[in-house]
């Protein structure tokens, strides 16, 4: 009896070793979504595609200052099975000119990056929270414009911030209105 | 912890003697950010003495009783659960919390 339920142990140990983290997730994220809904900046909202899965859901920004104001700009979060160890990945909807974010929708912000050369990367201590407020600052803050994905955009900015904010409008008014 | 709590408040009620009230309620986030640094592991946020995260999930699905759930400290002086920090290191080999290249100092309970 006892070396057949120790080896039925065994077998379960086995299959468990390769156990994917999702529940691990699952439990961070029950914390860390509470929090970022309580800490949300007041130009974002949170929505989620289905209310059982913490782990989808689309953050909206709408500024309300600086180039982007009035434009509402999609995000679309996944975060992934391997998360904490791993960013969400983050892909932006609305098609926008902006310095950090491709036409297609990559988004250039050092805490998503999942290889950290510099130690401004992602680390396990960082919550969703922080990709909020991240994401929040790409309007705010024109801080980092050195290594652009748009670097037409981060050019035009450099030489001309007038037609800079004239193309910002273009897009707005042409993408990022309800 | 006493005494620093008394400085803490006796150079709050300096600056602001008229709100006891709030300055009560400031104390006790500066408290809170001290357990997490010291005594909660920052990858999974559970207690280092405690199970992680992930052995908690486990052994309550196979109810295996106990796991050995070590924690580890680093040379600079941070604490993890070995798991979660054995799982970080494959990434980015160093310390979450102060970015300096991670070395065992000693493990343990
Ligand atoms: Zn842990
Ligand atoms: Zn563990
Ligand atoms: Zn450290």
């Amino acid at each position: 009896m006892i070396t057949l339920s120790q080896r039925l142990k065994r077998k379960n140990d086995a299959e468990t070793v390769p156990a994917s983290r999702a529940p691990i997730r699952d439990r961070l994220l029950v914390k860390e979504a509470q929090e970022m809904s309580q800490m949300l900046p007041s130009s974002c909202s949170v929505l989620y595609h289905n209310e059982n899965d913490l782990s989808k859901f689309v953050l909206i920004v709408k500024p309300t200052e600086g180039y982007w104001e009035g434009g509402i700009f999609r995000f679309d979060i996944d975060v992934t099975e391997e998360y904490n160890m791993v960013p969400p990945l983050v892909k932006c909807s609305t098609k926008l000119w902006h310095p950090n974010i491709s036409e297609n929708g990559e988004v250039c912000l050092s805490l998503l990056r999942k290889h950290s050369v510099d130690g401004m990367g992602w680390s396990p201590i960082r919550r969703l929270n922080d990709v909020v407020w991240g994401l929040h600052a790409l309007f705010t803050d024109l801080l980092n414009f050195e290594d652009p994905l748009n670097v037409e955009a981060a050019d035009q900015y450099r030489y001309s911030q007038d037609n800079f904010k004239i193309t910002v409008l273009e897009y707005v008014r042409n993408y990022a209105k309800e | 912890m006493a005494d620093e709590n008394e400085n803490e408040k006796m150079d709050n009620e300096n600056q602001k003697p008229e709100k006891m009230f709030t300055l009560k309620k400031w104390n006790a986030v500066a408290m809170w950010s001290w357990d997490v640094e010291c005594d909660t592991c920052a990858i999974c946020r559970v207690q280092v003495m405690d199970a992680c995260l992930r052995c908690q999930a486990e052994s309550k699905k196979d109810s295996y009783g106990k796991q050995d759930c070590v924690v580890v400290w680093g040379e600079c002086n941070h604490s993890f659960h070995y798991c979660c920090m054995s799982l970080w290191v494959k990434q980015n080999n160093r310390c979450p919390l102060c970015q300096q290249e991670w070395s065992i100092q000693r493990m343990g309970k």
